[in-house]
């Protein structure tokens, strides 16, 4: 799984993923202390995210194992909030 | 999902018997905030209905083969939505012209 920070959101009502009451969050990939790097995806919610919340991304086939993607077109889920990240010596991370 | 702008299609009429009748798409990568384009392209297989000069985005791996036009079939990259808006830290970066469809 991979860092993101949750962005904003992306609307789509033309689409072909077969997913119920899907939700789609722009994501941008961020490092361990929850700076950007400047690259964008967009991500199917599962957890409820909303915007300025570091999460967890699964990418790949992997986003395939749940009930709501099983058999669907789905590379990339925001799978849980992070509440902190601890390092060694300090903590990298905490939610507001 | 990655976001992309369909620049055209890519006509091939030497390909798989399993891959007649698809439509592959031209698809450039966006930055989402500007909509400027990365130089990066890729075919992704049109699931969808999607047509030159609108904002989608697109999956790719196992995943690709997982819409109803690409089930079974050696596809990598799949549209699967046409993109209606990109809302970012409060302000709308997108907004599909009616023109365009």
């Amino acid at each position: 799984m991979t860092l993101a920070m949750v962005r904003g959101n992306v609307v789509a009502t033309k689409r072909a993923d077969n997913v119920e009451g899907a939700k789609w969050l722009l994501v941008e990939e961020c490092t361990q202390s929850g700076d950007g790097k400047g690259e964008y995806l967009v991500g199917l919610d599962m957890v409820g995210a909303g915007p300025g919340q570091l999460v967890l991304l699964t990418q790949g086939s992997s986003c395939r194992w749940t009930r709501r993607t099983d058999e669907r077109p789905m590379d990339t889920l925001v799978v849980a909030i992070v509440d902190a990240i601890h390092g060694a010596e300090r903590a990298l991370y905490r939610a507001e | 999902m990655t976001l992309a702008r369909v620049k055209g299609t890519v006509v091939s009429t030497h390909k798989p018997s399993s891959m007649e009748g698809m439509r592959f798409l031209l698809l450039e990568k966006i930055d989402p905030v500007t909509l400027v384009g990365k130089g990066d392209y890729v075919v992704g297989i049109d699931s969808v209905g999607a047509n030159a000069g609108e904002v989608v985005f697109y999956v790719t791996g196992s995943s690709a083969r997982m819409t109803d036009v690409t089930k079974g079939k050696p596809a990598d990259a799949a549209v699967i939505a046409v993109v209606d808006t990109i809302e970012k830290d409060g302000n709308l970066t997108y907004q599909k012209s009616e023109a365009a469809g």
